[in-house]
């Protein structure tokens, strides 16, 4: 009974959807503020991403003519729902409880559906601008789909698992995978960068190209949770990459109380996570957006030819047996 | 994707200012385009011809906001020219300074728009913050930021005081060198360089077929410039060079009008050092100009502008044609813009420095309450 | 080529077509008719070594309707060439076909002075809006504002 009701509180409370929620907003905050303040501007108070999240949620939602509005109200949900529950895989204070052999697989899984909601949403639209833009988001989903995958492939090969928190085990008695495969780490970040359709990589919702993209006939509620669901994939996004590369929330030797432990490993993982976000927030500032035909050179060039090396390396090791 | 219509405008984020080009794209490459020009008209020739000479100068002034000094400058001394006036030298050189801050700024502010439309936040960011700079010393001057009321026929309106040009000298070398890492950027910036390059790439025979004036040419190696080919003012003692580039493409515009803002403010420099003393303006210009007919041209930030005047013996001028830079360079880009893809058309079009209400120039107020009608 | 051209070079070249004058030391106005425009063009660009056109400005003098072309080339010198059209039947050819430039310049004179130029690619609106009145030429010195006409956009509600 406890432990139904332990699981209960992961799921819903803490590390569940209310923190998730909470931390989601907390990151899109440091987002904007550090971006702004490399741009020497000011940006925004702690509490405005709660505050445009109530607002949107009230304001009118517009329906153009001849839309399916059942795809348009449930895109969205399907989306904030599939990244929410990615979440629930990704060690945040210890191994997650809800842990299986192949749950990176579920989560890189789950990760991709915000992309082909958008895309729905985009060619339903009855729009120039969203069908292009739609079309772009897929477009770029098959270019970096690729070498994130494989740079994410990368740990599990060599930990010897398909379950990230086996992953994170691994790293506690070995070194970080970040300092054993650096390649796979940048190609993993890159990857990152273009899942979340951020600068270099916002090619979908290139304002001052094609309007909003597939964004654009969303109003209200829908564009309320579609901007939550982009947020939570920053926080998803970069625990994973905390978890895998960085060696999650676990410190090199256990600390005796579990409960320190638990605090402990909660730490690390607000502080690899921020690490993760000062990245890619950096990233984001530093660059232009790219078209979409050199982000096809580029990608399958240089960043898929980084991640097919970064395998090959991994397979030789294993082949010569070399223990690290 | 079959052939699509996409229409860029009147409303669009990538245009700060109406226009309307439908693109016919098959998926992301440009066929053909249709343009149209008429949504900021405004009727400014036909106004100007029942205005006398003090009424008409702000009116001119107000053709554009960014090239605002241009205008007022263009006309004026196109009337002084009838008149036969000669004009006393610190006027000529207030009027330079104020000339070239203008085409400072408004270089600036197009960096900074080059950059937003490729989704380069950042440097456009840090170009409108030290476009500020030059904002205040204009507004030191002047006392505005844009429409600036320093031209009147015979002279300038307002001097100079010694605590002005200090000031204004001493906010220059920090500008210069903020300008220096603006050019390290641009010749260094990855996403930069594969976005400019390239793009809508003019030949020098083909800038001088369509027509093209300003940086947009003299980026594709046509060495033109008002300025030295028709000197006015006081750049004929004020050593500057022009600036042209071979590149012709995107990158090659930014590079001249990059070199065009150290080349102001070595202008500004210069002026400012050695301001003339004596008096700002003739005393008791004439009130009705002879009758005459005067091409006068004047190099804008955008290129070269055109005013036709014609007097006719009254304080009215009988006829103002105005031919704006911008209109010039539409023709390029309706004809760079074919076969290129529809992510570069924000590029291209913010390349030439578009400024819409210099190209379209109607309110129609009704007579009836004295309130402006709407227009389209 | 870049001294600058004297008037006596230029009345050689038009010799025929139209004379010329100094307006003063850069700018030299040649008159023709407009039957010669086309010939007159191509001297111009041809032997006298102008390589761009500047605008083509109008002018509304109460009698007819003066059109000038100013070309301009390395010498620096500005050629105006101007021709002078009856109010009744304002027509001449169009000279986009040797001056591309040209053409953004004659759509927006025929716009706002009515002047039809024969032989353009595409005389549609473009500075006025597409709902303007057809036969309202609004920079002619004897167009007045219809008090009752429609002159596009939306229309005002009396409320």
């Amino acid at each position: 009974m406890t432990d139904t009701l332990l699981l209960l509180v992961y799921i819903i409370v803490f590390p569940g959807f209310i923190f998730l929620l909470a931390y989601a907003l907390f990151f899109e905050f440091l987002d904007r503020k550090i971006s702004a303040r490399m741009q020497h501007r000011v940006g925004p108070p702690l509490f405005q991403p709660f505050a445009d999240l109530i607002k949107m949620l009230g304001k009118e939602v517009i329906d153009p003519d001849g839309v399916d509005r059942h795809v348009f109200d449930t895109a969205p949900l399907v989306a904030l729902a599939a990244v929410m529950t990615a979440f629930l895989y990704i060690p945040v204070t210890g191994a997650s409880p809800l842990a299986f052999q192949g749950d990176l697989v579920v989560v890189l899984y789950l990760l991709m559906l915000p992309t082909v909601a958008l895309f729905l949403i985009g060619w339903l639209s009855r729009n120039v601008f969203s069908a292009v833009g739609g079309i772009r988001a897929v477009t770029q989903m098959f270019i970096y789909e690729v070498p994130f995958f494989l740079a994410l492939l990368t740990p599990a090969l060599m930990a010897g698992s398909w379950s990230i928190s086996d992953i994170v085990l691994w790293q506690q008695e070995h070194l970080w995978f970040m300092v054993i495969q650096p390649i796979g780490f940048v190609v993993g970040l890159i990857g990152l960068q273009a899942k979340l359709e951020r600068t270099p990589f916002d090619i979908p919702e290139a304002e001052t190209e094609i309007v909003a993209g597939p964004w654009t006939e969303l109003t209200g509620r829908r564009l309320a949770l579609m901007h939550l669901t982009s947020d939570v994939s920053l926080v998803v996004g970069s625990s994973l990459i905390a978890a895998l590369f960085l060696g999650g929330p676990a410190l090199p030797w256990t600390v005796s109380p579990v409960w320190l432990n638990w605090i402990a490993g909660f730490l690390l993982f607000l502080a690899k996570t921020l690490a993760v976000l000062l990245i890619l927030s950096s990233m984001k500032v530093a660059t232009g957006r790219i078209r979409i035909d050199q982000l096809n050179a580029i990608g399958w060039k240089y960043i898929a030819g980084a991640a097919v090396v970064q395998v090959a390396l991994v397979l030789i090791v294993d082949y010569f047996g070399v223990a690290v | 994707m079959p052939e699509v219509v996409i229409p860029i405008g009147p409303q669009h984020p990538a245009l700060k200012e109406p226009v309307n080009f439908r693109v016919i794209a098959d998926g992301e490459k440009i066929i053909r385009l249709e343009l149209d020009l008429s949504y900021s008209h405004r009727g400014v020739e036909k106004a100007a011809e029942s205005r006398n000479f003090i009424r008409v100068l702000p009116l001119l002034e107000r053709v554009c906001g960014i090239c605002s000094h241009s205008h007022s400058t263009a006309f004026s001394k196109g009337i002084e020219e009838i008149m036969q006036l000669e004009i006393p030298p610190r006027a000529l050189y207030i009027r330079t300074i104020i000339a070239e801050l203008e085409r400072m700024h408004s270089h600036m502010l197009w960096l900074g728009v080059a950059a937003h439309e490729i989704g380069f936040n950042t440097l456009f960011m840090w170009t409108w913050r030290d476009r500020e700079v030059v904002q205040d010393t204009l507004e030191e001057m002047t006392g505005n930021r844009v429409h600036y009321g320093m031209n009147e026929i015979g002279g300038v309106r307002c001097d100079l005081t010694p605590v002005q040009v200090n000031k204004a000298l001493s906010r220059l070398p920090n500008l210069e060198e903020r300008v220096r890492k603006y050019v390290d950027m641009v010749n260094d910036q990855e996403t930069m360089l594969i976005r400019f390059k390239g793009i809508g790439k003019m030949s020098r025979e083909e800038a001088l077929k369509f027509g093209a004036v300003g940086p947009t040419a003299r980026a594709s190696g046509v060495d033109i410039d008002t300025r030295r080919d028709d000197p006015y003012l006081a750049y004929q003692e004020v050593p500057w060079n022009v600036v042209t580039d071979t590149a012709g493409d995107v990158y090659g515009r930014t590079r001249v009008r990059i070199g065009e803002l150290f080349e102001s403010i070595k202008i500004v420099r210069y002026c400012l050092e050695n301001l003339p003393g004596g008096q700002i303006r003739v005393n008791n210009p004439p009130k009705n100009a002879p009758e005459g007919e005067i091409l006068s041209r004047y190099e804008a930030p955008r290129g070269e502008l055109v005013h036709f005047i014609r007097t006719n013996g009254t304080d009215k001028v009988e006829r103002v044609d105005i031919r704006t830079p911008t209109l010039a360079n539409w023709t390029s880009v309706a004809m760079c813009l074919v076969n290129q893809n529809l992510a570069d058309i924000p590029v291209i079009v913010a390349a030439i420095d578009p400024c819409l209400s210099c190209t379209s120039r109607i309110t129609i107020v009704n007579h009836k309450n004295g309130k402006p009608g709407r227009s389209g | 080529m870049n001294q600058p051209i004297s008037i006596e070079t230029i009345n050689e070249a038009m010799k025929g077509m139209g004379t010329a004058e100094m307006a003063r030391s850069n700018r030299i106005r040649v008159t023709t008719g407009p039957e010669t425009i086309h010939e007159a063009l191509t001297v111009i660009m041809g032997s006298l070594g102008c390589d761009r056109l500047i605008t083509i400005s109008t002018a509304d003098n109460g009698t007819a309707f003066e059109l000038f072309y100013h070309l301009t080339g390395p010498h620096r010198t500005i050629i105006s060439l101007g021709t002078k059209l009856s109010r009744e039947m304002p027509k001449i050819a169009s000279v986009s076909d040797i001056l591309l430039s040209a053409g953004i310049y004659e759509r927006q004179i025929h716009d706002l002075f009515g002047i039809e130029f024969l032989g353009h690619p595409g005389l549609k609106r473009i500075i006025l809006n597409e709902d303007w009145p057809a036969d309202e030429f609004p920079l002619r010195k004897d167009w007045k504002r219809g008090p009752d006409t429609f002159y596009g956009g939306i229309k005002e509600e009396k409320i």
